[in-house]
């Protein structure tokens, strides 16, 4: 084997052997204070990092979403940008403070975008929840440069697999529900107490190896009105 | 020397502030005594009594109401010089010249000087004449101030009123700018110049008015509100910038006013370890910055008691003023307290669908099965107003989604799914 071929080979073994290596404490982590979360992405989303929520219809990724600004409104600021579907009483049941969440109302992909765009670029709020709108490629790289830059986390809510954002996300936890639980009968006397919500890890950034999903429960306040 | 004004049929407080600031022309040193009576301290003023007299009476020759004007060494002789119009109460000769005066001077309870007319009390004179010690025991602490007083004493101090302050900054007439660099940097100009007024009176602005002059003679106002009051030039020109990112104007702006309001005393607080508070400055920032480019603030919600899922909460413009710091017991706890998750509703348009029922309960919903149903739960409201009845559902759909639906009269609606 030529000189040259050998080095290669041995550079190759090298980096390979270094991808294997697991980076503790690269990134400092958010942790969602959610156990099972928490072990699944190693003790907490890492900071400046783009977080994508993936699951179709009633998945139960808002309510990790909701866990994650209750964290963020313990200490600092959040933001939702919102297309008009957020119903605060629940965010508070979750234990957001509602005087600390930025409500920031955009409906259009642009200006949900451009909204993003100017909280990251502040640095004021630590978690921005957004949906996942039609953005080329480019738009979604910008905001994950300036996750990066700004240390905070970008929920992104997305209802299906966008190739472009995942090619930006640091995190990708696909979500779905695998029953929902109703205490009591059918009818007036029974009523809708939560959910038993399936968390898969489908990418992470700094981990190699990706670990099983993970069932948590999911209980609910009471929505139906008191009697 | 003191020269006290007492003005009577005034018909406003706003009338009477007025012609306070008309003093500020005889001296800069005014005591609002109360509604209707102001003294002048006349200390170094030029002039003499008569002087003084002249000129307050031609001063309020204009608001068209009578005024009595007496002056003395100290506050209770001008007070009561001006009971006699035009008197004068020269030093040395107090007791002498409010000894005839009657007791009204005092503004005693009535009760009390109907004690001294019995005891044949009726002037300063015979006021001064009692012994102090006795008159005190007899009529308690307040009654060795009238004493003094009926002797021509007084050493209550004078406290003259604050002026307001008026700090503003002004670009008119010096050309008209077409670019927006060109308002910013005038702007700078502007701020740069407030604050240094506002650093040399020791004061913060928690507000500004910045005027726009058009050269359509068009005129535009911006009110700026700043996060937490501050003289910051920096922290100033961040928030008027971002208010003016989303503004428009027909014509070239030629004139530009910037006016710093609710002035406010002291320095600015700084937290020492800042790190993870909140920085209200770049909040207020970011705050304006999405205003100008939404067109609509930022909000923040508000829950309140309410049968309505959608009359649960209310929305309100973002501000910091209201934004309450976490407690100290709470700061150090972050990431400790176990996060709760809670199923987050979906508020949806409302929209009108397919339901079939099966025993009173939904069975279909459109072309799927329910396989799990909670409810109803009956709301009646408004029975005031426009009534509303509804019955309320929460059912799982074969497809695993979870939805709030309710029947209204006869027909039903997708309120909301879970997530």
């Amino acid at each position: 084997m030529l000189p040259a071929r050998i080095d290669f080979q041995a550079l190759k073994a090298r980096f390979t052997a270094m991808a294997a290596t697991p980076r503790p404490g690269r990134e400092p982590l958010f942790p969602t204070a959610i156990p099972s979360v928490d072990a699944l992405l190693g003790g907490g989303i890492p900071c400046g990092s783009v977080l994508i929520l993936e699951g179709c219809g009633s998945a139960g990724c808002r309510s990790i979403a909701a866990a994650l600004l209750a964290q963020a409104t313990c200490r600092g600021l959040g933001a939702v940008i919102d297309g008009g579907e957020l119903y605060p009483p629940s965010l508070e049941a979750a234990g957001v403070r509602l005087d600390r969440l930025l409500i920031v109302p955009a409906t259009t992909p642009v200006g949900m975008a451009r909204a993003a765009d100017l909280l990251l670029r502040s640095r004021t709020t630590r978690v921005v929840v957004m949906l996942a709108v039609a953005l080329r490629a480019a738009v979604w790289a910008r905001l994950a440069g300036l996750v990066r830059k700004s240390g905070a986390v970008l929920v992104v809510l997305a209802s299906r697999t966008i190739a472009e954002l995942c090619a930006v996300a640091t995190v990708c936890l696909s979500c779905r529900i695998e029953r929902s639980v109703m205490h009591g009968t059918r009818g007036l006397w029974s009523v809708f107490s939560g959910f038993e919500l399936q968390a898969e890890l489908r990418k992470h950034k700094f981990r190699n190896s990706l670990a099983p999903s993970v069932v948590m429960g999911v209980s609910n306040v009471r929505l139906c009105p008191s009697f | 020397m003191f020269v006290c004004v007492r003005a009577s049929d005034l018909s406003s407080d706003a009338v009477w502030q007025e012609i306070l600031d008309a003093f500020d022309a005889v001296t800069p040193l005014i005591e609002d005594v109360r509604r209707g009576v102001a003294l002048l301290d006349m200390q170094g003023a030029q002039g003499d009594f008569n002087a003084w007299s002249s000129r307050i009476r031609s001063m309020l020759a204009r608001y068209a109401f009578s005024a009595s004007i007496g002056a003395g060494p100290n506050r209770f002789c001008a007070f009561a010089a001006a009971h006699g119009d035009g008197a004068l109460i020269e030093a040395g000769s107090e007791a002498a010249t409010l000894a005839p005066m009657p007791l009204d001077v005092l503004e005693l309870d009535s009760d009390v000087v109907e004690r001294l007319h019995l005891l044949g009390v009726t002037t300063l004179g015979a006021l001064a004449a009692l012994p102090h010690g006795p008159f005190v025991r007899r009529f308690g602490p307040p009654a060795a101030r009238w004493h003094d007083a009926a002797r021509g004493i007084d050493r209550s101090p004078f406290t003259p009123r604050g002026h307001a302050i008026s700090i503003e900054a002004a670009m008119l007439g010096e050309g008209s700018a077409q670019s927006e660099a060109a308002v910013i940097f005038a702007l700078r100009v502007l701020i740069g110049r407030i604050c240094s007024d506002l650093a040399r009176c020791g004061k913060r602005a928690s507000a500004l008015h910045v005027d726009i002059e058009l050269e359509d003679a068009d005129t535009a106002r911006v009110e700026v509100q700043l996060a937490a009051a501050t003289s910051q030039e920096r922290a100033m020109l961040d928030v008027v910038r971002g208010k003016l990112e989303g503004a428009s104007f027909a014509a070239p702006i030629c004139g530009l006013r910037v006016q710093a309001l609710g002035l406010e005393e002291g320095g600015e607080p700084v937290p020492l370890l800042a790190g993870d508070e909140i920085d209200r400055a770049s909040v207020a920032v970011v705050l304006a910055r999405l205003e100008a480019m939404l067109g609509e603030p930022v909000r923040r919600a508000r829950t309140r008691a309410a049968h309505p899922l959608e009359e649960r909460f209310t929305y309100e413009p973002f501000t910091l003023m209201n934004l309450a710091d976490r407690p100290k017991a709470e700061r150090y706890r972050f990431g400790e307290a176990e996060s709760k998750l809670v199923p987050q509703l979906r508020l949806l348009a409302v929209t009108e669908i397919d339901v079939r029922l099966r025993r009173g309960e939904p069975a279909m919903v459109g072309e799927r099965a329910v396989r799990q149903c909670a409810g109803p739960w009956r709301i009646e409201e408004g029975w005031f107003a426009t009534p509303v009845a509804r019955d309320e559902y929460d059912v799982q759909l074969d497809t695993g989604e979870i939805c709030r639906i309710y029947r209204q009269g006869d027909r039903w609606y997708l309120r909301g799914s879970y997530d």
